[in-house]
């Protein structure tokens, strides 16, 4: 690489953590002020959950869209939802999402 | 860093485990890709390693090859980023105060906010800082190694195992999904979370899922302020 290219890859990486960055640490100083600013503002306590509802969305497109793939995306997150509704934890529901998933395109697959 | 212990880290590194069925695919792509675009693997690494942002990284080595001015690379690749400044502010108060967020927050990937977001609130106080660390460093730490393989062996790997990389990346919907599901408390939320995840999905498969998450989020917000519902029929 250049060394323009590589002034352009700090800059970003230097941008992109100062987005992460200073937003957290601001927060943290309002939170610990004395002047009374001390609770997160309702927008942005909305925008967490829904920022993780929309990774959902974008996640749940299939890496090669088609009847077979979107069939087991489906089949997929009724067995996640299923166990999660059962056991209320992470590692499991996953584990059995991901194992189902995988058994119903390898199965349509090997039938196909 | 007196706030770590190794069993809060390796916590946080164990329930990261999930996140992996989705970088380790991505970051091989990213690697092939990379190499492919004419950076050597090294450099790949090193864009993985500094810039750290899954989308834009892929923006960045696209435009780069295709003789995009720097300027006009690096003001997208931070607009991709931007909306990474709602995720600070929402772990702040579960987190304690230290000099180490300067370089640590630098792991605060989509996914890291997801899982954090959600564990971060169960955990006791005297864990949380030790958790991100395990969580975040994992995460990072496989984007890297993951990039690597992706740039010198990616193609006879996936011309391998064709179909693992269809199945491993199915654990981020899945660990989004035992994520999301808790939050479905009463039919606003419902109504916002669904309009979210639909128009997630809608952008996304319309090409534009560069801007999906801040714009569907921002469906979602629009959808929660303005349809209410009365006290008594807001019970799912």
């Amino acid at each position: 690489m250049s060394t323009a290219l590589w002034l352009a890859v700090i800059a970003s990486a230097l941008g992109t953590l100062l987005i992460r960055v200073v937003p957290f640490l601001w927060m943290q100083r309002r939170l610990g002020s004395d002047t009374g600013l001390n609770s997160i503002p309702q927008w942005i306590s909305i925008l967490g959950p829904l920022m993780i509802a929309a990774v959902l969305g974008v996640s749940l497109v299939p890496v090669n869209p088609g009847a077979v793939s979107w069939g087991a995306t489906a089949i997929g997150l009724l067995v996640t939802l299923l166990v999660w509704q059962r056991v209320r934890s992470m590692g499991l529901p996953v584990a059995a999402g991901v194992a189902v998933f995988g058994l119903v395109l390898v199965g349509v697959t090997l039938a196909g | 860093m007196s706030h770590v212990s190794a069993r809060s880290a390796l916590k946080g590194v164990r329930e990261a485990i999930p996140l992996l069925g989705g970088y380790i695919p991505v970051s091989l792509s990213f690697g092939l890709v990379a190499t492919q675009a004419g950076f050597t693997t090294w450099e790949a690494a090193a864009i993985s390693l500094l810039i750290y942002a899954g989308a834009s990284q892929f923006l960045f080595v696209g435009m780069v090859a295709a003789g995009s001015p720097l300027w006009l690379v690096i003001a997208l690749t931070l607009l991709i980023n931007i909306r990474h400044v709602v995720y600070g502010p929402n772990l702040a108060a579960w987190l304690p105060p230290s000099r180490h967020w300067l370089w640590l927050m630098h792991g605060l990937t989509d996914q890291v906010f997801a899982l954090a977001h959600t564990r971060l609130p169960q955990l006791r106080e005297a864990e949380r800082f030790g958790w991100f660390l395990g969580a975040a460093l994992l995460a990072w730490v496989v984007w890297i190694a993951g990039t690597v393989v992706g740039a010198t062996g990616g193609e006879a790997l996936t011309a391998r195992w064709p179909l693992l990389g269809e199945i491993m990346p199915f654990a981020l919907p899945a660990l989004f999904l035992t994520m999301v599901a808790p939050r479905f408390t009463d039919k606003r939320w419902a109504l916002a979370l669904g309009c979210t995840i639909a128009s997630a999905l809608f952008f996304t498969l319309y090409g534009w899922s560069n801007v999906a998450i801040p714009l569907a989020a921002a469906c979602g917000a629009i959808c929660f302020y303005m349809v209410k519902f009365h006290p008594g029929k807001n019970v799912l």
